[in-house]
């Protein structure tokens, strides 16, 4: 079956992984922007990561017949040096116009600090002024919640949001159901031991259905799957779940919210 | 929540008989690293993880539902509602 992974972190993948996710259906993916394992020193930094998920990644996907998407921003655990991050900022609209990127992301909370939360902010105005699609993270394990319903706070403060234009990842059990009764997207991460595995996603997909819900493998440079969603397909054929629906979080539900980014160029004319 | 799907469900009968193996496998895990912090010099009992998961088993244990979501609740930091005038965040 065919899919798209909406949130994997392919620059800290082998190339033998794009050839892997091609072998297993992969078609496109979209690629947020992350912490480096490490605190960038400068704005330069961030200028170069941005020209690799820009101009390297989508050529090293094309190689392999996928098509790759990106987001922009300083992520949240970097957030914590404002003035960094609004030397950051300043610099993302350079690229808003390259061909993959869709939107601002992955932005949110780590730690729940004010700082983080300022810049927050200051992404999300970024985003409404130059009309861009929003991709959140929320925070980790003990501070998932608390992060969430922070971040749902500031996003449901603001008149100039449209939801239907934001997906809200890394969902688990305890923030699911927030994220879709107030219209925004959730998207599961199918991550080991600190986010959720493909039992429990089918679980919540059985449990909320498959409208604005979507997975992916947050493949990184820590302990990760990126054939994850693989994994996931082959939980809910064992359950005996249709075709359809399968194929509705996996692939028709990101082409759905993608579609609203116009860098997004539907499928079969790529 | 959602109206426009018809999710497959099986039998609770089903499920108990695909997974029961792995759900004994992960009760035996769970099993062995109490032992094995039984077994390890020094002590952990004062620790406050020790209490979190004490009070998860309880969970796992009790007659209520939604197990998964009161386990995440059980190891989450609470959230203030009053969060953003504490930051001078509006």
């Amino acid at each position: 079956m065919e899919y798209i992974d909406p949130h994997i972190h392919m620059v800290s993948r082998t190339t033998d992984d794009y050839e892997t996710l091609a072998r297993m259906g992969c078609v496109a993916m979209s690629e947020p922007a992350f912490w480096a394992g490490f605190d960038r020193g400068s704005v330069e930094s961030f200028r170069d990561y941005f020209r690799q998920l820009t101009q390297f990644e989508p050529k090293r996907a094309a190689q392999f017949g996928i098509k790759h998407y990106t987001w922009l921003c300083i992520n949240a655990k970097e957030a914590e040096n404002v003035s960094l991050s609004r030397e950051v900022i300043a610099m993302i609209p350079e690229f808003l116009s390259e061909p993959n990127v869709l939107g601002i992301g992955e932005i949110g909370l780590n730690k729940n600090t004010k700082n983080e939360s300022t810049i927050f902010l200051e992404h999300v105005d970024l985003a409404v002024k130059y009309n861009q699609q929003i991709l959140i993270h929320t925070p980790h394990l003990e501070d998932k919640y608390q992060g969430t319903r922070m971040i749902l706070d500031m996003l449901m403060g603001d008149s100039r949001i449209d939801r239907s234009r934001v997906l809200v990842d890394h969902v688990e059990e305890h923030t699911i159901e927030a994220v879709l009764e107030n219209g925004f997207w959730a998207g599961m991460t199918l991550y080991p031991v600190t986010k959720c595995t493909p039992q429990r996603a089918a679980d919540m997909i059985e449990r909320y259905g498959p409208e604005r819900l979507m997975a992916n493998s947050a493949g990184d440079w820590g302990p990760s799957k990126p054939t994850a969603i693989p994994d996931l397909i082959m939980e809910l054929k064992r359950r005996g779940h249709s075709r359809e629906l399968i194929r509705r979080v996996v692939y028709d539900n990101p082409v759905a919210f993608f579609s609203q980014s116009r860098q997004f160029v539907p499928l079969e004319n790529s | 929540m959602s109206t426009d799907h018809k999710p497959h469900r099986r039998p609770a009968e089903e499920i108990l008989a695909d997974e029961f193996l792995q759900a004994r496998s992960r009760i035996l895990d769970l099993a062995a690293f109490l032992d094995r912090l039984e077994r390890a010099p020094g002590s952990t009992e004062q620790e406050s993880r020790m209490r979190l998961l004490a009070d998860g088993l309880e969970i796992l244990c009790d007659d209520e539902v939604g197990k998964a979501r009161r386990v995440q609740l059980l190891m989450s930091r609470d959230y203030d509602p009053a969060w953003q005038k504490k930051y001078g965040i509006h």
